[in-house]
């Protein structure tokens, strides 16, 4: 790809919070994201002030259901309530379902490629625990066709999710014992990952893989078909921050903070597909197809094809482990193995924290949370973590090059970011 | 020190027990002999364990037993030896006398205590076992309070104790906080400080509500989940009474006047209210005739319960607000500008609550980030650090503390200004703590 696209940095908030318990609002959440992600990266209001005079930045805020959990919408329009510097600057809301922070990302770079702004923040948010969790269950079933795959149904997304494990293990004849075992691996890596993220929602949470297997009963009820709660990601408030740039400002950052370009990440390349959107048209559609997901995985080879860059290229991943049944599927379509055989990598310790293609070392959504409208957002802070060896007790040693996957709905709304030095 | 496979806890039938034992078995994945005055209540412990970590999982690791059948064998074949007995020197230290003789050479023996001197407990022990005991302070409930006191003395060996800590913090998962062997400790030195305060001066202003006020001045806004008198009556008056007696006698400090129990507390246990265990102590749930909860508070004066009122401070609501919006400096400028004996009130709490906290940095722990450790994760109070912070730093709250009579700790008197004195951020964001 030309015209790269630089990642100078942000943050996230404490995903372990909840603000409604906290007596905050969705726009604390946005307040403090907003001030800690450019304290972070060094983004002044004067200097924020100087680039809206010259027309040369511009707000994209990632966010999928503001309006039942808030009872707010005009997301884009809020950075004005943080600080006056942002008065004037263009910002509008993005959304797609949990890839909403993705679609703000690819706004964002879209417009730096077009050099139409020089400078981007991108911000994605979501607070969940304003309302219970049938209740915020039910307004996630707005991210699948609702009329016919949620509507009256509780719980829809474990459930749909709990149908791809069932695709998966019918289509490939996997040893279901071996399989829902791998399942359960997964869930204890991203536990186990997001122990060592300070900021990881169940940081302080207790999970072993024989917890994780035993699936059903008291203490680890059964959601959606075959899938546990240790199956699944957990309602979490969070937001997080990143601000992209165009090699125009990109230089001039480097030079006020002393530094090389080459010490921030680029964009090096992306995809962008939708699949069949009720989960029933997904399983027709991909009969006699290799990968149960043929669009998530064609997002990947288009990212892989935009950076001229491969499976073998990426030293990290982050990936939309909604449940452990998407994160299963996308170990094949990253490349990492054939479809079919993501039991063997993650039996062989591959997607571990230390094995050879680690997948979330942050704990990913089943260990660091899943904010719904920034989880992508997030996902890119952490691959802008691990390329550039910031990340922490959650580093990956010698991480060059990552590849961040967020989806919205059944694996619907499919996008991928390759960030790399 | 040795891998730790094999644990027996002493107290198993416990909240905290239980609680601690779930810790070890889930996390720690080891063997836990649960042991108890008898055996079923060694099962009891069992289940409360299981439920207090919410996972089955840990039931084939956790086996009962009794003080009077299975200490010895069980202590021989541990590697560490957690005893929650009784808080007194006449139940710890026969115990001790019986894991002394038991243990195996290397095998770490700890208490938790709440200020009983560990040197002491330690007496109990031959050279190689002083050298192995410890304080491991954890707090209630342990799955959610993640705080553990690591309480040294002067027989420990300092390779042991970076081997202890480094176990507590990597494996089970504790916000490990080092003490020295004094009175209380760290956090309920600094919180029982407070507690006792506020409780004396809800006596002194029990005709202006007292109880109820003084908790509705230091609540959410003033950077704690639990007012200090409602987490008074949640330990339960007479654990408080333990504390505080002690830190009256074992300590000479500036705040020593305080620590004196109120007359009030006292009548309360003679007549067994405790508190929340025992369904009414300085609070107590009623229902009203129309069938709504409702909260009554102790009417010191009048000897009887009351019902909450709804206190209607301005400077509250507005600080408040401000906390609602994540305006933390704005709400602290609220309460440093507010008028009136709320206001007051509230300044001097939260100035001795800063003063007392890092006046421990030396004598209790080495540095004020211990303090805050403690605080935060122990009691969920905002560390002393970060109300330094949102005063405006520490010459606004140097500030403060002289308006409020209090002494000025050494650490803010050096502190630089321009540079953020709460240095956690990354480990515990302070500001989830100030409740709107």
């Amino acid at each position: 790809m030309k015209d790269a696209v630089y990642v100078l940095g942000g943050e996230q908030t404490d995903f372990q919070r909840n603000w409604t318990k906290e007596g905050k609002t969705f726009m604390s959440l946005f307040r403090e994201a907003v001030q800690d992600g450019l304290e972070k990266v060094g983004l002044t209001p004067d200097e924020i002030k100087k680039l809206n005079k010259q027309n040369r930045i511009g707000v994209f805020v990632g966010n999928f259901d503001a309006e039942q959990y808030a009872v707010q919408g005009h997301l884009g329009a809020f950075l004005t309530e943080v600080d006056p510097c942002f008065f004037g600057v263009p910002g509008a809301r993005y959304e797609a379902a949990c890839a909403s922070g993705s679609v703000a990302l690819d706004a964002a770079q879209t417009k730096l490629r077009a050099k139409d702004y020089d400078v981007a923040i991108v911000v994605g948010m979501e607070i969940m625990k304003t309302v219970s969790s049938s209740v915020g269950g039910d307004f996630l079933g707005t991210a699948a066709y609702y009329e016919k795959e949620a509507k009256g149904v509780q719980f829809p997304f474990p459930k749909l999710f709990g149908k791809l494990a069932d695709v998966l293990l019918e289509r490939y004849k996997l040893d279901e014992k071996r399989y829902m075992g791998a399942l359960a691996e997964i869930s204890r890596i991203n536990y186990a990952n997001a122990k060592r993220n300070p900021k990881a929602q169940t940081r302080s949470w207790f999970m072993n893989n024989e917890h994780a297997n035993t699936r059903g009963g008291e203490f680890n009820m059964a959601v959606g078909g075959r899938l546990a709660i240790t199956d699944c990601s957990q309602v979490t408030d969070g937001a997080a921050l990143v601000v992209l740039a165009n090699k125009n400002y990109a230089e001039e950052f480097a030079k006020k903070k002393g530094t090389k370009l080459s010490a921030y990440p680029k964009i090096k390349g992306w995809g962008h597909r939708v699949a069949p959107i009720t989960f029933e048209a997904k399983v027709a559609e991909s009969k006699g197809d290799k990968w149960v997901l043929p669009w998530t995985r064609q997002t990947v080879k288009d990212a892989f094809d935009r950076s001229g860059m491969n499976t073998k290229d990426i030293d990290v991943f982050e990936t939309h482990d909604c449940f452990t049944s998407s994160e299963y599927a996308a170990i094949s379509a990253f490349g990492i193995t054939q479809p079919g055989k993501e039991h063997e990598a993650i039996e062989d310790g591959v997607i571990d924290f230390h094995g050879k293609k680690p997948i979330n070392p942050s704990g990913g959504l089943i260990g660091a949370g899943h904010p719904v409208g920034a989880s992508g957002v997030r996902m890119m802070l952490d691959i802008y973590k691990q390329v550039t060896g910031t990340a922490g007790d959650y580093q990956v040693e010698g991480a060059k090059n990552g590849l961040m996957l967020n989806i919205g709905g059944s694996a619907t709304t499919n996008y991928v970011f390759v960030v790399g030095k | 020190m040795r891998e730790i496979k094999t644990v027996t806890v002493l107290g198993a039938n416990g909240t905290m027990g239980a609680g601690s034992a779930a810790i070890v078995a889930a996390f720690g994945k080891a063997k836990v002999h649960m042991l108890a005055r008898d055996v079923n209540k060694a099962k009891e412990g069992i289940e409360k364990a299981i439920s207090s970590i919410k996972t089955d999982t840990i039931r084939p690791r956790l086996i009962p037993g009794s003080y009077d059948q299975d200490l010895e064998k069980a202590v021989s074949e541990s590697d560490w030896v957690f005893e929650l007995v009784a808080e007194s020197y006449e139940v710890k230290e026969p115990i001790n006398k019986r894991i002394a003789k038991a243990r195996k050479p290397g095998t770490i023996v700890s208490t938790v205590s709440s200020g009983l001197s560990i040197a002491r407990l330690a007496d109990a022990f031959d050279e190689d076992g002083k050298k192995h005991y410890y304080g491991t302070h954890f707090f209630n409930p342990p799955y959610k309070m993640i705080l553990c006191e690591l309480v040294t003395h002067a027989g420990n060996d300092k390779k042991v104790t970076k081997k202890l800590g480094e176990y507590l913090d990597k494996t089970l998962g504790r916000a490990v906080v080092y003490t020295n062997d004094t009175p209380a400790f760290a956090g309920n030195r600094i919180g029982f400080q407070l507690i006792n305060e506020a409780a004396i001066k809800a006596e002194e202003y029990s005709d202006k509500g007292g109880i109820a006020l003084i908790d509705a001045i230091m609540s959410g806004y003033t950077g704690r989940a639990m007012a200090p008198l409602d987490t008074a009556d949640f330990v339960g008056l007479d654990v408080h009474k333990a504390i505080v007696d002690n830190l009256y006698e074992m300590t000479k400090d500036a705040a020593h006047s305080t620590f004196k129990l109120p007359g009030y507390f006292q009548k309360l246990i003679d007549k067994g209210d405790l508190g929340r265990k025992s369904g009414q102590g300085l609070y107590k749930m009623t229902k009203t005739p129309d069938g709504k909860k409702e909260k009554l508070y102790y009417d010191i004066k009048g000897d009887l319960f009351v019902p909450v009122p709804k206190f209607d401070i301005p400077f509250i609501k507005e600080a408040n607000r401000r906390i609602g919006e994540a305006d933390y400096i704005g709400a602290m400028n609220i309460v440093k500008e507010a008028k009136g004996l709320e206001a007051d009130i509230a300044r001097y709490f939260i100035a001795r609550y800063v003063s007392y906290s890092l006046s421990l940095v030396g004598e209790v722990v080495e540095s004020k980030e211990m303090t805050d450790l403690a605080m935060g994760t122990g009691f969920n109070w905002a560390p002393a650090s970060a109300f330094v912070d949102f005063l405006g730093g520490p010459k606004e709250a140097i500030s403060l503390i002289t308006k409020a009579k209090l002494p000025v700790p050494e650490v803010l008197a050096k502190a630089k200004a321009g540079k953020p004195f709460y240095q956690l951020k990354d480990i515990l964001d302070a500001r989830s703590l100030f409740k709107g």
